[in-house]
């Protein structure tokens, strides 16, 4: 019960650093959708492709992509926080509290999964404003913010083990580009089976693939472009394995210091 | 015979280039994200979208030649914010203000940190050429294409500078710096970046027309569209863009250095 409380009052102050800071809320918030407008428009002759799916949307079929990139940057500032709390001494005084270790890195996580609900629910918001259609209807869409959650919880977990690790600031600012390398080899914003040949045998291997073709599925009520259960698996897989190596991040830390 | 003026202005605008490119090499793998970032979209972009050109009016059936350019910008654009950043950080730190009661004309203090920014950003401009034309990419614009290319690079990246310089003298804080960089990310992508402008619809259309970047990248793209031969008709549209730009944001930059300190 009480390493409940900690892990909430964590995940709260995870939270609220974010809000609190809007520099950090540009790139999560704004940057994926300013990229959804632009190929939105940019790339819609690429319905007339042929072996394009029949949506009904071509912004609902790209609004996947946005959200997975939502989740991406959800779970990187994430980690770039937590590389701050340790550059400047915050997470030294946590250390000293007499809670779980573990604790620590889960209220980390709890913040990132905060943060990618409100993101998500935004982005479909937006999305629909501007005309996205979603006839997977209401339940999809939340299936579809859960799955993102989780998602933004398996990448904090790099990110905070990352953090753990060097606990440089700098370094985890560093990696920004290296999160659109995931992104955009997953089929975010165009068919997998359109995608080049090389770029297709890699998508295989992402597990960010499964995931935004599982929220694709979901949201254009469409299982064929996507396994909403695939997508789980991967999502649970990747947050359980990285979770894990955040908290063994922390112990070898420990040992260190 | 120079007037004493005259012969203090070049040391002094070397010297604050030979400092902005100290950084460098003091920083290890300072070049890197904006590097590595403009690589990251080329394969990616090439990756997702390399069927569009298939679509009818697409000028090239190489896509990765296509958007090699619009990286290169990229590139030299995000090269080109970071001496706003670079800027903010002096300010916030002080050396700024140690600068601004030396007996030199003020725009020479901006004059050196965009040149170091230009030269800095040969080199993410040239990781991605290579990066490109390793890949597949063609230079059929041959020399005068690739001379077409860094020219647009190098005016790009001065205009992100003064960009960069604008909002530093503004907000006087590196907070500003994902400001900066999205400033570059929202003028190049809202041109003709992933298709050219027959194939664009919808209100972007209208955007790229108007966007002087879609006319840069034209510029810049004599070097690998085959569909884009090197050619005055291709080349002064560019130009001219350039130097709108540079007016306005040289302005509003210069603006900004006389309010400071007031």
């Amino acid at each position: 019960m009480n390493e409940a409380r900690v892990v909430l009052a964590l995940g709260r102050r995870a939270l609220s650093v974010q809000f609190r800071r809007a520099q950090l809320l540009m790139p999560t918030f704004v940057l994926p959708l300013m990229l959804l407008a632009v190929i939105a428009s940019g790339t819609s002759a690429a319905q007339d492709l042929r072996g394009f799916p029949d949506v009904a949307s071509y912004l609902g079929f790209i609004v996947p992509g946005t959200i997975i990139q939502g989740a991406l940057l959800a779970g990187l500032t994430s980690g770039t926080a937590l590389a701050g709390d340790i550059e400047f001494g915050f997470f030294d005084r946590l250390l000293a509290a007499p809670v779980h270790r573990t604790s620590l890195v889960i209220g980390r996580q709890a913040g990132t999964l905060g943060l990618s609900v409100l993101q998500t629910t935004f982005f479909l918001c937006v999305g629909l404003a501007f005309g996205a259609h979603y006839p997977g209807g209401f339940g999809a869409a939340l299936a579809a913010i859960v799955l993102a959650a989780i998602t933004a919880v398996g990448i904090g977990g790099i990110a905070a083990a990352l953090a753990l690790r060097t606990g440089s600031l700098s370094l985890l600012q560093s990696i920004f580009p290296f999160v659109f390398v995931l992104l955009f080899t997953a089929p975010a914003f165009f068919p997998r089976e359109l995608l080049t040949p090389v770029l297709r045998d890699v998508a295989a291997y992402n597990p960010l693939t499964y995931v935004v073709e599982a929220v694709r599925g979901l949201l254009t009520g469409e299982h064929g472009l996507g396994d909403p259960w695939l997508g789980l698996a991967a999502a649970v897989g990747l947050a359980l394995a990285t979770t894990m190596l955040a908290t063994l991040a922390l112990a070898q830390r420990l040992r260190a210091t | 015979m120079s007037t004493p003026a005259a012969t203090s202005v070049l040391p002094v605008a070397l010297a604050l280039w030979r400092r902005s490119l100290n950084e460098v090499l003091r920083v290890r793998g300072a070049l890197l994200p904006a590097t590595i970032a403009p690589v990251v979209f080329l394969l990616g972009m090439t990756g997702q979208f390399g069927r569009l050109t298939g679509l009818e009016g697409f000028p090239t059936d190489s896509y990765l030649s296509w958007i090699v350019p619009l990286s290169c910008l990229q590139g030299a654009g995000f090269a080109g914010a970071a001496t706003g950043s670079n800027l903010a950080r002096d300010i916030e730190q002080g050396w700024f203000d140690r600068l601004l009661v030396a007996p030199v004309p003020r725009p020479l203090l901006l004059a050196g940190p965009i040149l170091g920014g230009v030269t800095r950003s040969l080199v993410p401009a040239t990781a991605v050429l290579v990066v490109g034309l390793a890949l597949g990419a063609e230079l059929s614009g041959g020399l005068p294409g690739l001379l077409a290319l860094y020219v647009a690079c190098a005016g790009f990246c001065t205009v992100a500078g003064l960009w960069g310089v604008f909002m530093a003298l503004t907000f006087r804080t590196q907070q500003a710096g994902p400001l900066m960089q999205q400033g570059v990310f929202l003028a190049v992508f809202l041109s003709t970046a992933y298709t050219p402008e027959v194939l664009l619809r919808g209100w972007l259309a209208d955007v790229a027309h108007l966007n002087p970047v879609t006319q840069v990248l034209e510029l810049a793209r004599q070097a690998t569209v085959s569909g884009l031969e090197p050619s005055l008709a291709h080349t002064l549209p560019g130009l001219l863009a350039l130097a709108g730009m540079f007016a306005v944001l040289g302005g509003v930059a210069l603006l900004g250095l006389r309010r400071l300190g007031r």
